[in-house]
């Protein structure tokens, strides 16, 4: 195949956006004015060959045109400039099951729904078992779909897809979809169609899949390209941005609204602050000691109360959760208003947003008297560091020695 | 790739490709499927399932017969009320469904066409090929009522055919538009109900050519009109072609006018064709 798989040459995109949509001829005859509307470019002059064989995954915020720019490629959209030139047979994936009929049974959703994405009746007769296989739903195969879980419906629209054989491949976050070992399994199996030498577009928010899969990344920033190169840099650069820009945004959402009213008990929480090595903060590094104070209030002296502290993921995912001790505090008569504080010596989370759940609650019956939830989002930089994941654990290795001879990896 | 981890090279067996389908072999293939799917999805669920393709045609029919028939005291040539009526009835049920499904064809489908880029173009087309089916198995009505009227069927038989490409070409260029239009203007579909009935009552399916043919002379300008009108529809001599096979056991006998039907109706298979591909370009924002 001479020249590059898919050549993109100053594509440009433009949608328009309804304010009021004409939608009913009467509006059109009355109105005379064309529709009201405005243009907007949501890609603009976009260049890039991309070559046989190549992996290519396209980042970007939403709203940044790396969906639509798929779209002009796979030809659902058509640029308004520029041309896209694509050689060997292409099949796009840019969701799963559409055009599934709900009446019809699985079986038969796999022949009209693979039909649609080009493939032979004959040839799907001669993969369906293992399509019914790989989407595990060899007992639901002859039920309507419409019986189906969404992941069930899912992961069949899935492993019919994946059967297209393609020369080159579009992808947009399908990978999404279904638990984590049927996530796992789609994966390999874009792996394998990587290794036999197909072309791959992949458009995701899951940086770490895009990582997994391509070799090269394009950015793309307000329909524009931002950056392009091999994926590592890309996404390093695109992740310095994204960061840039959450502290912007934390340091206007830090000072928000506490909810300080009362709960049961008339117990209120009526500030909490974070401290860093150097004094109150909102962003700090890995390893930073960190001090937490919570000022509560209350009618009367507090007995028999547990303080919790819960640190959340940025997405809402509870990492872990500190309680205080009850034998410290169980018979221990607490001031109508103070300050607990909790020192963490070394903050062992690693890179991303992190906040707070707080409980006040009855060491007796568990009863909760006041709970405020995702509240003082703080940062925590680990770019210095290379471990990845979510929490440093104290950990040590131990390595084989190297003899004189071996030859070193 | 990122990862470092030492797994042992996994050998990859080399899979057998799909098979490439030329792109007709291919756009046919999906053709066949999409028309596979309108036709059962039709009645699937319904209890009478394939029986409401007669059902509807004959009820309409045995309607009509009462009403013009037998109160208004329209004479129908050839003997059988029953087979004149019938021979129109399902031609213009094929039209008048092949132009309401098509119209919706595209719009039913944007789930489909935000997603999927594939010939659109044979959403439409399979719209109304599952019109045709409907329309074949209803023939199936007209079998008992030509046994009892006595009349013979002939060599003109070989005509029907024709007359049916006429008709589906008919449709296929008209619905092409119809279906690209209704992606900009929903009130398409409003439309075509509307315009659908209006047209039924302008072409010669529950009363007999020789009815009106000879009272257009003598009333002014609306008879130059309802002549105009019943003159240039290209159904009109289609409808006529079959009333003279079923009926009259007899070839079409308006050549000039199905000369002109088989004109118009390539003409607009030719427009249809070029609007929908010139509209389908924004399909996917606007569905």
């Amino acid at each position: 195949m001479a020249g590059p798989a898919i050549e993109i040459k100053n594509v440009s995109k433009r949608f328009r956006v309804y304010h009021e949509r004409t939608s009913s001829l009467k509006e059109a005859l009355v109105a005379r004015r064309r529709a009201r509307y405005e243009e907007f470019w949501a890609v603009r002059d976009v260049s890039i060959d991309i070559a046989e064989g190549d992996s290519l995954g396209i980042i970007g915020e939403n709203g940044s045109g790396k969906s639509t720019l798929l779209k002009c490629i796979a030809g659902i959209l058509v640029q308004e400039k520029g041309s896209i030139a694509v050689q060997g047979r292409l099949a796009s994936l840019l969701e799963v099951g559409a055009g599934f009929h709900p009446d019809f049974t699985g079986r038969e959703n796999i022949y009209l729904n693979g039909a649609i994405l080009g493939l032979p009746r004959r040839y799907i007769t001669s993969v369906l078992d293992e399509i019914v296989e790989f989407a595990e739903l060899e007992h639901f195969i002859d039920n309507p779909v419409k019986t189906y879980s969404s992941g069930m419906y899912t992961r069949l629209g899935f492993s019919i897809a994946v059967h297209v054989d393609p020369d080159i491949l579009l992808i947009d976050e399908v990978l999404a979809v279904g638990d984590e070992a049927f996530q796992r399994r789609c994966i390999e199996r874009i792996e394998a169609l990587r290794s036999e030498g197909r072309t791959l577009v992949f458009v995701s928010h899951a940086l770490e899949s895009v990582r997994a899969v391509c070799d090269r990344g394009l950015w793309m920033d307000g329909g524009e390209p931002r950056e392009l190169g091999g994926i590592d840099a890309v996404l390093a650069a695109y992740l310095a941005e994204v960061n840039r820009r959450e502290e912007a945004e934390l340091q206007l959402t830090t000072r928000d609204e506490l909810d300080t009213s009362p709960g049961r008990m008339g117990i209120r929480i009526t500030s909490v602050d974070l401290a860093g090595p150097d004094g109150p903060t909102t962003v700090l590094n890995t390893g930073d000691p960190l001090t937490l104070s919570v000022r509560y209030a209350a009618p009367n002296p507090l007995k028999g109360v547990r303080f919790s502290v819960t640190f959340l993921r940025g997405d809402g995912v509870p990492i872990l959760t500190v309680p205080t001790d009850d034998l410290e505090t169980g018979d221990t008569s607490l001031p109508r208003e103070g300050t607990v504080q909790l020192a963490l010596p070394g903050l062992p989370f690693l890179e991303g947003i992190y906040r707070l759940n707080l409980v006040i609650a009855s060491i007796a019956t568990g009863e909760q008297y006041k709970r405020v939830e995702k509240v003082r989002p703080f940062r925590v930089h680990s770019a210095d560091r290379h471990e990845v994941g979510m929490a440093l654990l104290g950990y040590s290795w131990e390595l084989p020695r190297a003899t004189s001879k071996a030859g070193r990896r | 790739m990122a990862s470092t981890e030492l797994l042992p090279e996994r050998s990859l067996p080399q899979r057998p490709r799909a098979p490439q389908a030329g792109p007709l072999a291919s756009r046919i293939e999906l053709l066949l499927e999409l028309v596979r799917r309108d036709v059962r999805s039709r009645y699937r669920g319904s209890f009478l399932g394939v029986t409401w393709t007669l059902l509807n045609p004959l009820i309409f029919m045995i309607v009509y017969s009462l009403v013009f028939g037998k109160f208004l005291h329209v004479h129908y040539p050839g003997g059988s009320a029953t087979v004149f009526i019938l021979s129109g009835l399902l031609a213009w049920t094929f039209f008048s469904q092949a132009l309401t499904q098509a119209t919706n064809s595209i719009v039913a489908n944007a789930a489909l066409i935000r997603k999927v880029a594939f010939p659109w173009m044979l959403l439409s087309v399979s719209s109304v090929i599952a019109a045709l089916v409907n329309y074949v198995i209803s023939l199936v009505l007209l079998i008992p009522f030509m046994l009892l009227s006595h009349k013979g069927v002939g060599p003109p038989l070989i005509a029907v055919p024709a007359l049916v490409v006429v008709t589906f070409a008919l449709s296929l260029g008209i619905g092409l538009m119809l279906a690209a239009a209704n992606v900009y203007f929903r009130d398409m579909q409003y439309l075509v109900t509307l315009g659908t009935l209006v047209w039924f009552y302008l072409t010669p399916v529950i009363y007999p050519w020789s009815l009106v043919e000879s009272k257009f002379a003598g009333h002014g300008f609306e008879g130059v009109a309802a002549q105009f009108a019943l003159y240039a529809n290209p159904m009109t001599w289609v409808v006529l072609g079959f009333q003279d096979v079923f009926v009259f056991d007899r070839w079409p006998q308006h050549w000039h006018g199905l000369c002109y039907s088989v004109v118009v109706s390539l003409v607009l298979v030719w427009v249809g064709l070029r609007v929908f591909r010139r509209l389908r370009r924004r399909f996917a924002e606007e569905v």
